[in-house]
Formats: C-alpha cells, structure tokens, sequence
C-alpha cells in the first residue's frame, strides 16, 4: 500500500492509503471526538461532529469517513470547526430532554463529556423535545427522550449482534429508532446481548436498575 | 428473532420499496402483516422494512380512504389562495387534513410541491392532477369519485 | 428576443403519445451518429460543449461521463432523474409530457457513452400520471429498434423530496430509505448496488442529441463564458403568465420575470426554489446563469403585497419537513431555524435571533451531509441581507 503524504495541524504526517482522516488523527495522537462512529461499525457520517477543515473544500468534512488524499491540509481543531462542533452538540441539547442530574449515564455521558469540552452551557436553541415514554424489561431500558440518533444501536445490533430487531424509521425531526415495526419493548423482545447499551453515547440505552440488588448493609444517615 | 442472513435478493427487480408500492397498491396502505410478510419474503429484519414504509409520504401504513386528495400547501400554491381550497375541502367532506370521511370515501392530506406550479392552486386526488381550483371547480372534481 | 428553443423544440409540435411524429423531424438521428462514433469521441464532444448539469449543481456533464467511463467495472448505470421536487420547479414534467423522444434518444447516447447496458429514469410518485407515456414512449423506441444496446426501466419514488439529491436516489432505486451517502466515494465511481453510476437530470439529458447531431461548437456559440446554451425555467407565483421558458443562459431575470411572465409588481424573486436564492427587485438585471444565479431553473415571483418572513418561514417550513432526518446540522438545525422565524412571524423576534439564525446558517451550510442541509439556510441568509428591515420590524 502506498504511503499517502498530508499536513494535519500543521505537521507533516503520512498513513497508508484508504486511511480516514478519523484515523490518521487517532494514530498521530490528536483526538477528534466524534458521536456516531465507532471502530467495528461501518461509518455513516450522521452527527457531524468530527468534522475538520480540509484545504480547497467549501464546506468542512466528515473525518470519519473522508480518506486521506495526497497533500491533504487538514485542520482538527481550528476556531471555524470548533465554532461549528459547538453549534452542533447546542442543537443536540435543545431537542434534549435535559434532566441530566435525573440521568442513568449523567457523569458517564458522551455528549455532556463533549458539551463540557466545547464549552457548552445551556442551548440558546429552542425545537421541539422528542418525549417518548421510558420503556424497560430486565434486559434493557430505553428512553427515547435521550436519544440523539447517531445510529450507532441500529448498526451495532445488525452487524455486530446480527439481530436487526432495532431500525430507524420516520423522517425529518420525527426520525426515531424503532423495535421491529415500532413496537413496545417485550419482555422476550430481546436478551442480554447489551451489545447497543455499550455503544449507545446517551442515557438513551441503558441496564435497568435492579430495585432488588439495592443496598442491603446499614443505612448511612447524615445528621 | 431476526437473524440476518448474508443471502441477498435480485436486487435490481425486487427491493423492498418495489414490494411496498406493489402491497400499497393492493390494500391503498401498507398493512403490518405485509411488513412481516415482506421481511420474510427479501429475507431481511422488519424494521428495516418499516423504516422503508415510513420514510415516504405517499407510503401509508394506516388505512386511508378510498381516493386520497393531496392538496399541494408550498408557496406557489399559497400564493394563489390554496388555504381556500383547504378550508373549501375541509368543510365540503366534513374532516381536517390527516382525517377520513365516514364513508370511507376521501381521505385529506396536505403535500409538499407536486410540480403543477403553473396550475396554481393544485391538488393530486390519488395520482390524477387537478388544477386552478376554486370552490365550483372543487364539488365537481369530487363528484367524479366514487 | 433571449428565448431560444432547443430543448423545448419539439414540444408542441409531435405527438409525445406516437414516436412516428418524432422520427418525422429527427429520426433519431443524433443516436445513430453516436453509434459509429467511439465513446470517448462522444464524452470528449460533450466536454466540448460546456454541458453541465441542469438539475442543479451545474456538474460538467462531460467529466462525469469520463469519470464513469474510466472506472473499471462491466455493470454501469445511467439514471434520468426525473424527481423534480423543487417547489417551484415544473419544467421536467412539461418536458416529458411534451417531448418523452428526445429524452429517451439522450438516455440512450449517454448509455453509449458510458458504457452503461442498463439505465433508469426515477420518476417522482407525483408525477405518476406521467408513467405511462413514458412506458409508451420506451417501448416504441424499442419496437423500432433503438434500444438494442441498453434497457430503459423506470423507478418510481415515493414522495421525498430528498431523493433529486443523487445519493439519496440511489439508495431509493435500491428500495431503501433515501437517505443521503457520504462522499467520496462519487456516484461515477460506487454509485447503485457499488457500481459506477451517472445521474443526469432529464433537461441535461434533452440537450444532448442536438450536441451531438449538431457539434459541440454550435452549442457553445450561445451562453455565456461559463455557462453555455439554454436553459429551461418554470416561472409561478405573481405573474401573469406562469409556465415553462426557455432562454439562452446569461438573459435577464427581468426578461425572464417581467416581459415573459407578465410580472407586475415585484418585491423578491427565489430562484432555485426552496434551496435557491432569493433577490431583491433592484437586482432584476441580474443574469441567469451558473456564474450568477441559477439553481435547477424554478422561479418564484412575490408582489409587492408579500411578507418576507411568511415566505422565509414557509419555506424553511418545507425542508424542515422534507430534512431526511440523519445528520444533525439538518435535521435539528432546520428546526431550530422554523421557531426562530415563527417568532418573527408573530412579531416577538428578539434582536438575539437574528444573530442566531446567522450561526445556525454557517453551522448548517458547514458541516451538513448533503446539498439539503448546506444550502437550507440560503433563504435566511438572503433575506436577511435584502430585507433585514422586514426582521427588524418583527423584533418586540
């Protein structure tokens, strides 16, 4: 494979040929956070969050599934993409639900870990919420209300789990992802797999808590 | 459960939108045994085919009417008073857009731009266009449905 | 005059319903020309034209050709985008109700030219009245023999806007969602099914059998530096005549709009539709060309009776709705955009939103997925520059 020249942040840098910019970042030790990308599933470029500054384009460009071409100029971290990245993950908190001291994930959050990175404080942005009642089974629990759709369930139970029970149906704003045809979360729905908990960035996916696993030495009082 | 299976289709003549038009055309909206049945027939997951159905506006999956009237709502049409011709069908079959006549006859929906821009205000009734509407012109276009 | 009729010039003058009237004047013969010319003759031909694409983009035809030609592969694909969704935009649907021939005839030279044994025209569903001509018009050209080297089928959407986008289309003619790919890799090197695939629109289409039969240097002779021929417009809104006109490319928005469609007053025009631009009326002797202003050629006029922010608001109502839904610029940025301005609608603006919607339009033409969401905010961003008093008026 050929060994393909670029500048990333100023430096010379090269990587082999078919590499992402994602990639190619990552091996260079600069982190471009991203939201719907994960390593083992094919990427699909929703959530624009790692996008960076290429030389000569007009817009900015997803690094997750832009290849390196030769003499590529490349910026991770220049004040337009982190001005645009900001905007982004506003948008994403607006149409979220918020309550992020009630939450599941609160302090294991990607997208607060980001929005606290960007120096996100509340949204100035106001959208519709997306409510959806919290639905669980002993399996998993999903609130919807969290959900940011970036897909990465969706993908993750087709081709990690090899399952297909989750999808994503709709469109525009009403996109939501669904079980089988939209129904509700069964009992026999699905098991233990887990495989969407551990890639869902949001309290959307989660273990349900087990009321009866609750402490059982002495209470702790504080007077 | 689902299992994929790695066994594609024909994939030029027979996909998963060709199927759903053709259940469309059959019971006038996508009924969820066909999902199921579709699913099983392309050898994919149901929620895939359900995301296929609900993605396109012109693809039902609640029943509708027997003759569907899409009243285009985008500014050409507006410009030309098509809120009359909303509110002159509204009253003239007794339901809001969304909704179905008791007797199952019409259903009305609002659409985006069907490209009769020049008819202004125009609507689709199933796929046949009727254009530069007005209340007159309205009560006969419907007498023609049955 | 700037109206000149060449991709319009049968229409009107053969039976669009009996291939006889069509062979009659042309005989199909830009076809049979193509035929003993080696492809890359063709493609090379075309690029000396100055061809490019008409849907939109203003693509160099030629070069896309080439770049499917070149790709190596044996499945190639030619798709006839028939998926007018443009509000606005009625000039594809006059051209096949007119003229089915000459579409054909260039779906089948571009075939040729690329390389390509099986194409498709997508036809939008609300178009679906149209269908059986066209079925009508492929299967006369078969029975007379012209479409030895290639098969026609159609592909009918379903009613979605985003699928005129290319990606999107093709993963609708694959019977998914259509929702928009990343890009590279282009549809002329993994288009359907991971084959190379060229998209034309139907009027780039019409334009080739003439550039063919004729050269490309009489083609070239009219248009302007960079942008050559004509060019079909759909004029609606508040003229006297809306219809469809064909004007050599670089002719006056006030031909178009005031001496052609009879407009009276005017207060804006959007060019391009829901994603096109908007002007101002002081900006009628802008020309109509790629360097300019051009978009797939819908043209709506406003009087001067009509409210900005209730056309922006429409408008932005429209790709709200039409948004596929999967990258986030878009999908929430085209919300959050709607409640700003039905703030402004209902006179309680703040002068915060403004500067809002400025961020918004940057973010969203920066880092959307597809032309939707890049190109979403240009009404606002237009608007604001011509009528900022209209917003200014609605701040509380």
């Amino acid at each position: 494979m050929a060994e393909v020249k670029v500048t990333i942040n100023g430096a010379q840098t090269s990587g082999r040929e078919g590499v992402t910019i994602l990639e190619l970042a990552q091996e260079n030790g600069i982190k471009i956070p991203t939201l719907c990308y994960l390593t083992e599933l094919s990427p699909t470029g929703a959530c624009r969050i790692c996008i960076v500054e290429v030389e000569g384009s007009r817009t900015l460009v997803g690094s997750c599934h832009t290849p390196i071409t030769p003499g590529m100029i490349i910026q991770t971290h220049s004040p337009k993409v982190l001005a645009t990245r900001k905007v982004i993950i506003e948008l994403l908190f607006a149409s979220h639900c918020g309550f992020c001291m009630l939450c599941n994930k609160a302090n294991v959050c990607n997208l607060r870990e980001l929005a606290a990175d960007l120096d996100v404080g509340l949204s100035p942005f106001q959208t519709r919420k997306r409510f959806y009642p919290i639905e669980d089974n002993p399996y998993i629990q999903i609130d919807r209300t969290q959900c940011i759709l970036c897909r990465k369930c969706v993908r993750a139970c087709r081709e990690i789990a090899e399952n297909g029970i989750l999808g994503i149906a709709y469109r525009s704003f009403d996109t939501k992802i669904v079980i089988d045809n939209d129904q509700p979360l069964a009992q026999d729905t699905c098991r233990d797999c887990d495989i969407c908990i551990s890639v869902c960035p949001t309290g959307c996916l989660s273990k349900p808590k087990k009321l009866s696993a609750a402490k059982t030495g002495k209470p702790l009082i504080i007077c | 459960m689902t299992k994929i299976k790695t066994q594609t289709i024909s994939p030029q003549n027979e996909n998963i939108l060709i199927r759903l038009k053709r259940v469309e055309s059959q019971f006038g909206y996508i009924p969820e045994e066909s999902i199921t049945e579709v699913a099983q027939s392309l050898d994919l997951p149901v929620s895939e085919i359900y995301g296929v159905a609900t993605f396109y506006s012109f693809l039902a999956t609640k029943p509708l009417g027997r003759n569907v009237i899409w009243v285009c709502q985008n500014l050409p049409c507006h410009l030309k008073h098509a809120e009359i011709t909303i509110d002159n069908l509204e009253r003239t079959l007794g339901i809001k857009p969304g909704e179905t006549t008791s007797d199952n006859k019409f259903s009305l929906e609002l659409t985006n731009c069907i490209g009769a821009c020049d008819y202004a205000p125009a609507m689709l009734i199933n796929r046949d266009l009727h254009g530069n509407l007005t209340p007159n012109k309205i009560s006969q276009i419907l007498k023609l449905y049955k | 005059m700037p109206e000149k009729q060449i991709v319009l010039k049968n229409c009107q003058m053969i039976n669009p319903r009996d291939i006889n009237t069509y062979l009659a004047r042309h005989d199909f013969k830009a076809l049979a020309k193509a035929q003993v010319m080696e492809p890359d003759e063709i493609i090379n031909e075309v690029k000396a034209s100055g061809l490019r694409g008409r849907g939109g983009a203003g693509f160099p035809c030629g070069s896309k050709w080439e770049a499917a030609r070149n790709t190596p592969g044996d499945e190639k694909y030619l798709v006839g985008n028939a998926d007018e969704g443009e509000v606005g935009t009625f000039k594809d649907r006059y051209i096949i109700e007119n003229d089915p021939f000459t579409f054909i005839e260039g779906i089948t030279i571009a075939a040729y030219a690329i390389g390509a044994k099986q194409s498709y025209i997508y036809l939008r569903s609300e178009y679906h009245r149209l269908r059986n001509l066209l079925e009508n018009a492929i299967s006369q050209a078969k029975d007379k023999g012209f479409l030895k080297h290639v098969k026609i089928d159609i592909r009918e959407g379903a009613g979605a806007y985003i699928c005129g986008e290319e990606t999107a289309l093709m993963d609708s003619i694959e019977g998914k969602r259509g929702e928009p790919r990343y890009r590279p890799p282009f549809p002329t090197t993994k288009g359907l099914w991971g084959n190379p695939t060229v998209i034309n629109n139907v009027e780039t289409l019409m334009n080739i059998p003439n550039i063919i039969l004729n050269g490309a240097q009489q083609f070239r002779q009219i248009g302007t530096e960079r942008s050559k021929g004509t060019k079909v417009f759909s004029v609606s809104g508040d003229v006297a005549k809306p219809g469809v006109y064909e004007l050599v490319l670089g002719s006056k928005l006030r031909e178009l709009v005031i001496d052609l469609a009879g407009a009276e007053t005017v207060k804006m025009v959007q060019i391009g539709g829901a994603m096109g631009r908007i002007v101002s009326s002081t900006m009628l002797d802008t020309s109509l060309s790629f360097e300019t202003i051009l978009g797939a050629g819908g043209v709506i006029v406003y009087n001067e009776s009509r409210d900005t922010i209730d056309i922006v608001l429409r408008t932005m109502e429209f790709l709200n709705k039409e948004s596929c839904g999967k990258c986030s610029p878009c999908r929430e940025g085209t919300e959050a955009m709607v409640k700003i301005l039905q703030k402004f609608a209902g006179g309680r603006g703040t002068p915060k939103d403004t500067g809002l919607l400025e961020e918004l339009s940057s973010t969203m033409m920066l880092a959307s997925l597809c032309g939707l969401g890049q190109a979403a905010p240009f009404p606002v961003i237009d608007s604001l520059q011509y009528f900022r008093h209209d917003y200014e008026s609605r701040i509380k």
